[in-house]
């Protein structure tokens, strides 16, 4: 498919840039996120390298958010038939599509951001009171819940959307 | 439920019969020894003092922390690696007590281990300083000239050292131009400095000296060395070698006293036990002749421990009694094996308090069910129920891996059972029809039924507060505080289904009105009462919040299975040709593996998420100080009780 077809049919355009925002958005708030955590997780292996892997327990809960991005984008492009013959959107149904994709993609962005800044704080009590590492996770758990509500609304809203 | 009832104990005995009764005390290991110190200060008794044995605890901590030294020391250059959970040593009471004697041999080591270390900084410091010095000397390896014999004539000098290389042109120009009677080589070149020897006659020092100071000038002088720079660089690498070669010798001697490690680890669990004989001394106090210990027993245990001290002596009191309003209770929990696993769960939020209720036999289910749905996933649970199960029953585990391993194992068939229902194998990989219904396409009914499950774990907290208020006398406590906003909430529930509207709507306003009466019934002022009383009905959004809460068991659980069937779609889109095939089949395993771990780890964090702040929100108490009894601690052996 080439891009004057894209540009011609703006259904299926909206629809790509739904999926974008819902993968991309997503994406760059657990990369954020998993990116504090490693800071800091480093500076405790650092001092006691046998604690690698509970940091890395903190370091991966960040990173659910690009992956419910990556579900929603995932979605979109089933719907839309990207994995074998495109199905005709039109316009309307293509603005729904991307609105479907931004829950997920601003929560994503913002809470992968917050739960790495919780989870790298988490790595504090690993160095000091490794015994104490469930607590740290709930708290970096907390912040996930709003990701997984905005997961669901999008899942929703994706799930009402009839072409 | 399922705390372990204690009994305070107290025992008097003869002093010259104490170190008999506290071995077997240890071997005993239920009696948690509390230090009677402050007691005895309060009461101002002469006669009784406070014990101790501080100094052969200082003795015993002194030999473990040799142990402890060369054991660290000689597993850095054991090969052999151990298996991860191999077997213990089996060591009987006359083992033990011909260990106890080897102190030589210890000390025989522990010297030995400390030289060697020893040996290995010094040589770690020559090797430092060698580096340094070569590194001095690598940009005058060009010279030709012996180092020593740099310096003065009668007429001239001769130096060495670097200038910046961005004046070196400037310089050169000014000794050209000025006709000063100096030469200069330049020896060689770095990007910022360039290394120069500089011969001049006395006339012009002053100049000279001027000009290299304005050129950045740093002298370095090398008189300790004969011979010329290359010369001495050589020298100093073959020392390095030797050193190389002395460090390997040491290695050697190290590595032949790998053996010694089973040693020093039964040493180790040895000096431990009676470490800890003698650390409880201290919380004993004494007369001339008699001791009193006071500690907690569980009930369970108190005839073992009139038993066991009429074995050793009939010269001691024995008294149990329970425990006073102010005691502080320590928790022992006991439950059934499927449960067990569960306590860990409670553990990491707080042990529960010794007067309220242990919440892991009611969790149990809801944590299981939970988790296995926030994986949905058959194929995955039964991967993870007998992964654990091997585990579990090849390296026999204890302690919190025997709990984590139990959990997975229950998680893994909840999982299974739940991917099941909902049609998930390795996501839409085996493709079998739900036992019930796909949640990816009745989304709303799966949402509710979540919900559903969410009310019922929040009622389940509501009535154990009730449960508490009834069993500490308080029924009216339990009416208005947990019966009308129940009556509320399933009010409020009823009125959204049609046919029970009508009856919901009477319990709501009974529910509400009840709510608003007596929710802040200590308050004196009626104005106020009420007043409290109707902002309490805000907490019905608070309730809204919990439950939805609960929507995460399907967002998680569709997560895994869309995940699952992503990578199901990219590794079909590989298995065209042969080769495809294979490599689709090395990126399914990848995936899948992957997408297991990440849907466990989350399953775990988001199902105690819910207990601790949903579920345990609205009944637990926490803060139970863990029961430590006296026992014999090891690490490394199994110690036999004869």
């Amino acid at each position: 498919m080439n891009f004057v077809e894209l540009i011609g049919n703006s259904g299926l355009f909206l629809a790509f840039l739904g999926s974008a925002i819902a993968v991309g958005l997503a994406g760059c708030g657990s990369a954020v996120g998993v990116g504090i955590v490693g800071q800091a997780a480093s500076g405790v292996v650092t001092e006691d390298p046998s604690k690698f892997g509970r940091t890395l327990l903190l370091q991966a809960l960040p990173g659910t958010q690009g992956i419910y991005g990556l579900l929603i984008g995932f979605l979109i492009w089933s719907k839309i038939g990207v994995f074998g013959g495109l199905l005709p959107v039109t316009t309307e149904q293509g603005f729904m599509l991307l609105l479907a994709g931004i829950p997920i993609g601003l929560v994503g962005l913002i809470s992968g951001i917050y739960q790495g800044k919780a989870a790298a704080a988490g790595c504090g009590i690993i160095a000091k009171r490794p015994e104490e590492l469930a607590k740290g996770m709930v708290y970096a758990a907390m912040v996930e819940t709003y990701a997984v509500l905005a997961l669901l609304a999008s899942f929703l809203m994706l799930n009402g959307i009839v072409l | 439920m399922a705390i372990v009832k204690m009994k305070k104990v107290s025992m008097i005995a003869l002093q010259s019969e104490k170190n008999i009764i506290i071995k077997n005390l240890q071997k005993f290991g239920n009696l948690q020894v509390v230090n009677l110190e402050d007691q005895i200060a309060e009461q101002g008794f002469l006669e009784l003092q406070p014990d101790n044995d501080n100094e052969s605890v200082a003795r015993l901590e002194a030999k473990l922390s040799q142990v402890k030294f060369s054991l660290d020391f000689l597993s850095k250059f054991n090969k052999e690696k151990k298996p991860m959970f191999a077997p213990k040593v089996q060591i009987n009471e006359a083992q033990s007590k011909e260990y106890l004697e080897k102190e030589e041999r210890l000390g025989n080591v522990y010297e030995t281990c400390r030289g060697i270390d020893g040996r290995f900084t010094e040589l770690k410091s020559v090797e430092t300083k060698l580096h340094n010095t070569i590194a001095q000397l690598i940009p005058w390896m060009p010279l030709a000239v012996n180092l020593d014999e740099i310096g003065n004539t009668q007429n001239t000098s001769t130096v060495i050292g670097s200038i910046s290389t961005k004046y070196l042109d400037e310089f050169s120009a000014a000794i050209k131009d000025e006709n000063l009677e100096a030469y200069f080589e330049k020896v060689s070149e770095e990007k910022e400095y360039t290394y120069l020897m500089v011969v001049y006659h006395h006339v012009c020092e002053e100049r000279i000296l001027q000009l290299l100071k304005q050129s950045g000038w740093t002298k370095v002088s090398f008189n300790e060395f004969s011979g010329t720079a290359e010369e001495n660089v050589n020298k100093l690498k073959a020392e390095l070698e030797s050193i190389e070669t002395k460090r390997a010798e040491l290695t050697k001697q190290a590595e032949g006293m790998v053996s010694e490690i089973s040693f020093l680890e039964i040493l180790y669990d040895l000096y431990t036990i009676e470490k800890d004989k003698s650390s409880v001394v201290k919380d004993l106090v004494k007369t001339d002749k008699t001791f009193m210990l006071y500690g907690w027993i569980p009930e369970k245990h108190i005839d073992a421990l009139t038993k066991l001290m009429e074995g050793i002596t009939d010269k001691y009191t024995l008294n149990f009694d329970d425990p006073g309003e102010e005691d502080e209770i320590p928790v022992l929990l006991d439950n059934p094996a499927v449960v067990q696993p569960l306590e860990m769960i409670t553990e990491q939020y707080s042990l529960p308090n010794p007067r309220s209720l242990d919440p892991n036999l009611v969790m149990t289910p809801f944590f299981v069910v939970f988790f296995g749905m926030m994986i949905t996933d058959a194929a995955y649970g039964i991967i993870m129920a007998i992964a654990t199960a091997i585990f579990l029953k090849k390296f026999k585990p204890a302690g919190g891996m025997k709990k984590m391993m139990g959990l997975m194992f229950l998680g893994g068939i909840s999982a299974f059972i739940w991917g099941g229902v909902f049609g998930g194998w390795f996501g839409d990989l085996i493709r079998v029809r739900p036992w019930w219904f796909n949640p990816l396409e009745e989304p709303l009914k799966m949402l509710i039924f979540c919900l559903v499950l969410g009310i019922i774990q929040l009622y389940t907290g509501f009535i154990l507060q009730a449960y508490k208020s009834i069993k500490a006398g308080n029924v009216m406590d339990a009416v208005y505080d947990q019966v009308l906003w129940l009556m509320l909430l399933t009010g409020l529930i009823f009125m959204a289904l049609p046919p029970l509207a009508i009856v919901g709507k009477y319990m709501a306003i009974v529910g509400a009105a009840g709510t608003v009466l007596f929710s802040a019934r200590s308050e004196k002022n009626i104005v106020k009462r009420l007043m409290s009383g109707v902002l309490s009905l805000y907490n019905v959004t608070g309730f809204l919040g919990d439950v939805l809460s609960y929507s995460r068991l399907f967002a998680l659980g569709l997560a895994t299975g869309v995940i699952a069937q992503v990578f199901n779609a990219m590794g079909v889109m590989m298995g065209g040709s042969l080769i495809g095939k294979v490599f689709m089949v090395v990126f399914l395993v990848i995936g899948h593996t992957f997408n297991l771990a990440l849907a466990v780890l989350g399953a775990y964090v988001h199902s105690s998420r819910l207990q601790y702040v949903e579920f345990f929100g609205k009944f637990f108490e926490g803060e139970g100080k863990p029961f430590e009894p006296l026992r014999i601690r090891t690490k490394y052996i199994q110690s036999e009780n004869n």
